[in-house]
């Protein structure tokens, strides 16, 4: 075998049967090798990022390894946008490049960059391989690495001669690595029962442990009112009665209230991001913190823990769920004072009455949220429109929430969303996006059409970028910069133009029917609403301000001063 | 990250031992740089598979926090922290 051919077999023995990517030069071994294969599908998108990108979205959807191919030059430069987001939100994937020929790295030749050393800040782990012995042994460690601990991406650049070269090394067997044990969580359950008003927070690393199921059962059993960050949406369950939503900057009052009034912060698979918290200084004032993660470095990295548990998300829930079980918390009060404030302090968005008032973004998620089946993964953009769902779409499990949270990636919707669709073919798959976001993947449409998967398009259409607006609006004297998008193409003929039908919908009388249309659409159907420019996202606290300092739409000011918006 | 200004940033030792690969001393020094930290002296060893470097950094922010970023890099075998940070005035 040579060493492309190597590659594919890595795939085989991994069960690797999907990979996304784009075919050029110095990666044309690989490709002459896919020709032959059976077993592996590779999916052809049109733009390199979109092919990190929907690895990203199937990584996410699956809980397995996302894989993208990529040629040298400007398809591994393409692939970075897509690969950092990845990284960001520690999702598992493995990157292939082609590289010039090993006696052309550094002589500029044609399609040359230094594609590792551009990268060493968006990988967990990267290798450029100079020996084509080395590679069945790197391709079996970088598998274990991108899905091992803390996920995150493993890029792997070969030389183009290394992929032609006769590999003298056999396949390599990794060895399966024993369990860690359960750190003593003695401690910690004393902190527990001692706190009068504890409060579960939780991240994206639930889902990235595969530890879902263990944490809902730790959530029902310990019966803590919860908040969840951007990535944790979903955790809880949405028939949990003390899922109290998501915290930060777009969270709801009663989040940012419970974690300003708890005594106890009990933080699993969270990294404390900025968004979430707001200013460190003003956060959870009154609390202690137990911090468990799987990754060592994110504890005590922006708030001392009192106490730090680093290990398998898993094994600690099933620990603490056993011990909650045979003696349950006594925090009635606690929990009757989160439900008041659920109620009073949730996120709501009336339904509209009158049926020709346009279209508000939370009125519309919230009909969405109620029509679309239960297992339906939502992918969204980055935006205004990411900030409606993640307040208003009721998620019972976080792989049905795909969100750009660490990088925010505008144009990692689309992709993500077919990603998502080769994870899941039953699935209900639908992209909400925006205007702005739309336009940044969108040739993508043909990749839906050449697969034809059934996947549901919203475009949220404001025509601009509304959180820019909205910010320049709110914190910016109201001075609008480089926001407006009033020439947007015509969205429903560009959809049709990729053969796919689309539908426009403006008026609140017409969502139910728009939404129903498109879901019963057997194929991959648009649907373009308009919705009104001035509409914000409430309640939003002021970038560096603390969570105290929300501001709604009845509390709505505008400084006149140009503050710094992060 | 800006450079340090401040006219007082403490100092730290810091020795790395990493496997020899490909870009072992830039992955390195990306992180000690992200982190924000400055290289104000590295010496470098090579000892078989392995490079021994000793570095001597400065930066405000904690010291622990660049360790286990360091320590979280797949090549690093092990970071050892010299004794206790010493302040080093930048104009002296």
């Amino acid at each position: 075998m040579n060493g492309a051919q190597h590659i594919l077999d890595a795939f085989h023995r991994h069960h690797i049967s999907t990979v996304f990517g784009y075919p050029g030069g110095c990666i044309m071994p690989l490709y002459d090798a896919l020709v032959d294969d059976v077993g592996v599908e590779h999916v052809l998108c049109r733009h390199e990022q979109a092919c990190a990108l929907a690895a990203d979205g199937f990584a996410r959807a699956s809980g397995k390894l996302g894989v993208c191919i990529a040629t040298s030059g400007p398809g591994a430069t393409n692939l970075i946008t897509g690969v950092a987001n990845a990284h960001r939100d520690s999702i598992p994937m493995l990157v292939i490049t082609g590289q010039v020929p090993s006696g052309l790295i550094g002589t500029d030749a044609f399609q040359e960059t230094d594609v590792l050393g551009m990268t060493l800040g968006i990988v967990k782990h990267s290798y450029l391989i100079d020996d084509a012995d080395s590679l069945p042994a790197i391709m079996e460690e970088a598998m274990a690495l991108a899905q091992g601990g803390r996920p995150g991406p493993v890029w792997i650049d070969i030389p183009k001669d290394v992929l032609l070269t006769e590999v003298a090394a056999a396949p390599f067997a990794a060895t399966e690595q024993p369990p860690s044990a359960c750190p003593d969580l003695t401690d910690a359950i004393h902190m527990l029962r001692a706190a009068r008003k504890p409060l579960l927070y939780s991240g994206g690393g639930i889902s990235l442990a595969h530890a879902e199921d263990s944490f809902r059962a730790f959530a029902e059993a310990s019966a803590l009112p919860a908040v969840v960050t951007l990535k944790g949406i979903g955790n809880p369950g949405k028939h949990n009665p003390y899922n109290l939503g998501m915290l930060g900057m777009h969270g709801s009052r009663a989040a940012n209230k419970a974690v300003d009034e708890c005594d106890l912060l009990l933080v699993i698979g969270a990294r404390l991001d900025d968004r979430a918290t707001g200013n460190l200084a003003g956060f959870a004032p009154n609390a202690k913190m137990i911090h468990i993660d799987a990754d060592a470095a994110e504890i005590n990295k922006l708030r001392t823990a009192d106490m730090a548990i680093r290990g398998e998300l898993n094994s600690i829930l099933e620990r603490l769920t056993d011990a909650l079980e045979s003696k349950p918390l006594t925090i009635a009060d606690w929990q009757k004072h989160c439900r008041t404030w659920h109620t009073t302090g949730g996120f709501s968005a009336a339904d509209n009455e009158e049926p020709l008032a346009p279209i508000t973004g939370p009125a519309f998620i919230r009909q969405l949220s109620r029509i679309a089946p239960d297992d339906t993964i939502v992918a969204c953009d980055v935006g205004q429109h990411q900030m409606w769902v993640a307040q208003h779409y009721e998620f019972d499990h976080p792989r049905h929430h795909l969100t750009s949270g660490g990088l925010g990636t505008m144009g990692f919707g689309l992709p993500a969303a077919i990603g998502a669709q080769f994870a899941d073919h039953s699935s209900t798959v639908i992209n909400v996006t925006g205007d702005g976001s739309f336009m940044m993947n969108a040739q993508e449409l043909a990749t839906i059409r050449r697969y034809n998967l059934p996947v549901k398009l919203i475009v949220m259409d404001n025509q601009c970028l509304g959180m820019v607006r909205q910010q320049q609006e709110l914190f910016y004297g109201n001075r609008e910069s480089q926001i407006n998008l009033d020439d947007n193409p015509d969205f429903v003929a560009m959809a049709r133009a990729f053969d796919i039908p689309a539908l426009h919908i403006e008026r609140t009388d017409q969502i139910r029917r728009g939404i129903e249309t498109i879901l019963a659409y057997d194929g991959p159907m648009l649907l373009h609403v308009a919705i009104s420019r001035e509409d914000n996202v409430w309640p939003i606290v002021k970038p560096g301000a603390s969570n105290r300092e929300m501001i709604d739409e009845t509390r709505r000011t505008s400084t006149a001063n140009k503050e710094h918006v992060a | 990250m800006t450079p340090q200004t401040d006219a007082s940033i403490p100092s730290y030792t810091l020795n790395c031992r990493m496997s020899q690969e490909t870009a072992a001393l830039e992955r390195l020094c990306q992180v000690v740089r992200i982190r924000g930290f400055r290289i104000a002296r590295m010496a470098v060893e090579s000892a078989g598979d392995h490079l021994d470097i000793a570095l001597t950094l400065e930066g405000s922010r904690p010291i622990a926090m660049l360790q286990s970023q360091l320590e979280k890099l797949h090549t690093v075998v092990d970071v050892a922290l010299g004794q206790g940070a010493v302040v080093r005035s930048r104009s002296a």
